[in-house]
């Protein structure tokens, strides 16, 4: 299913009270209408583990 | 076999190279029956043996060379791609690289035996920025006892191959049997997950358009931009929409607790 994350996200918040909304195409579809992007802060970055 | 064996006839070390190399791309045909049958062909001498061992392994090498430069320019995309079937997959990719980071070496060794695994180290190691001379060794070790154990056993019971051969006609009765099971379960795996997630489908969406215009109408105040991807956050250089905010789908109520209610929230991934 496309946007599993977002509309499974959305369906608890939903649930919770939020009025929330899944963004139809997710980051793909805003980059391709040309749409504002910024860098992932570096403080929000996940690092995994690696080799080197 | 039979065919297999007819092919290593006509066209010998070709068509080692190609499967081999097929297989270790990821391509789900099967390499170590082709080295069975080319060791049993170098036990009658249609083929050389260390031609045989040389091809198979450079043929290895090569594919798995191809995966590995794969993972290291692809990054956590290719990871992310592969845990999109997970059960848990905002999990899945921390879990899959914490585990591959304390096994990843032995894995490189031994990963030629176990199928889906085979195709999945290489590109992990690049990801991983293991170095390219330590992943060459390792995968060195593993090609090498991947080949050398198929050759060597098509070698040394090339006249059992023959009685086994014979009695392929029957297996590949059994193989088509477990094939449509294979693909009945898959079907109906599928069908649950329509199902399962069915009510996820009337959540309501909104076109990028529509909300760029929102946006730009200057109620960014009145809405909260969430990113919820499970692998946007693992590469350096990631990009999001602007002014958005990253959202733990794992540690979502937490999260969210003191969220207002009055705004509209919305949220993408991939």
């Amino acid at each position: 299913m496309r946007e599993a994350t977002s509309a499974r996200v959305a369906h608890i918040l939903r649930e919770q009270g939020f009025d929330a909304y899944v963004i139809h195409g997710g980051l793909r579809a805003w980059n391709k209408g040309g749409y504002a992007l910024e860098p992932v802060p570096s403080d929000d970055l996940v690092l995994l583990p690696t080799f080197t | 076999m039979q065919e297999i064996a007819s092919l290593l006839e006509k066209h010998g070390y070709a068509v080692v190279a190609l499967i081999v190399f097929l297989e270790a791309v990821g391509v789900p045909v099967p390499a170590a029956l082709a080295l069975v049958a080319a060791g049993a062909a170098s036990a009658w001498h249609h083929l050389r043996t260390e031609m045989v061992l040389l091809i198979a392994l450079s043929a290895m090498l090569l594919g798995d060379t191809i995966l590995f430069i794969l993972g290291r320019y692809s990054g956590w995309a290719l990871l992310g791609f592969l845990c999109r079937i997970a059960l848990n997959p905002e999990s899945c990719i921390l879990r899959s690289a914490e585990s591959f980071y304390r096994r990843g070496r032995t894995t490189l060794m031994f990963a030629k035996f176990i199928p889906g695994i085979n195709s999945l180290a290489p590109p992990l190691a690049g990801s991983m920025r293991m170095g390219f001379g330590q992943f060459l060794r390792l995968d060195f070790i593993g090609a090498s006892l991947y080949t050398l154990a198929y050759t060597g056993f098509g070698y040394l019971f090339s006249g059992v191959i023959v009685a086994v051969a014979k009695g392929a006609a029957t297996v590949g009765r059994a193989v088509e049997w477990l094939l449509l099971i294979a693909l009945i379960g898959y079907v109906s795996y599928r069908a649950y997950l329509y199902w399962k997630h069915r009510k996820y489908r009337v959540v309501p969406r909104v076109q990028v358009a529509e909300l760029a215009t929102t946006l730009a109408a200057g109620e960014v105040g009145g809405v909260i931009l969430a990113d919820v991807r499970s692998h946007g956050y693992y590469d350096p250089g990631a990009m999001r929409i602007k002014g958005s905010i990253r959202l733990e789908p794992n540690n979502l109520l937490a999260a969210v607790k003191d969220w207002p209610r009055d705004k509209k929230i919305y949220l993408y991934c991939t």
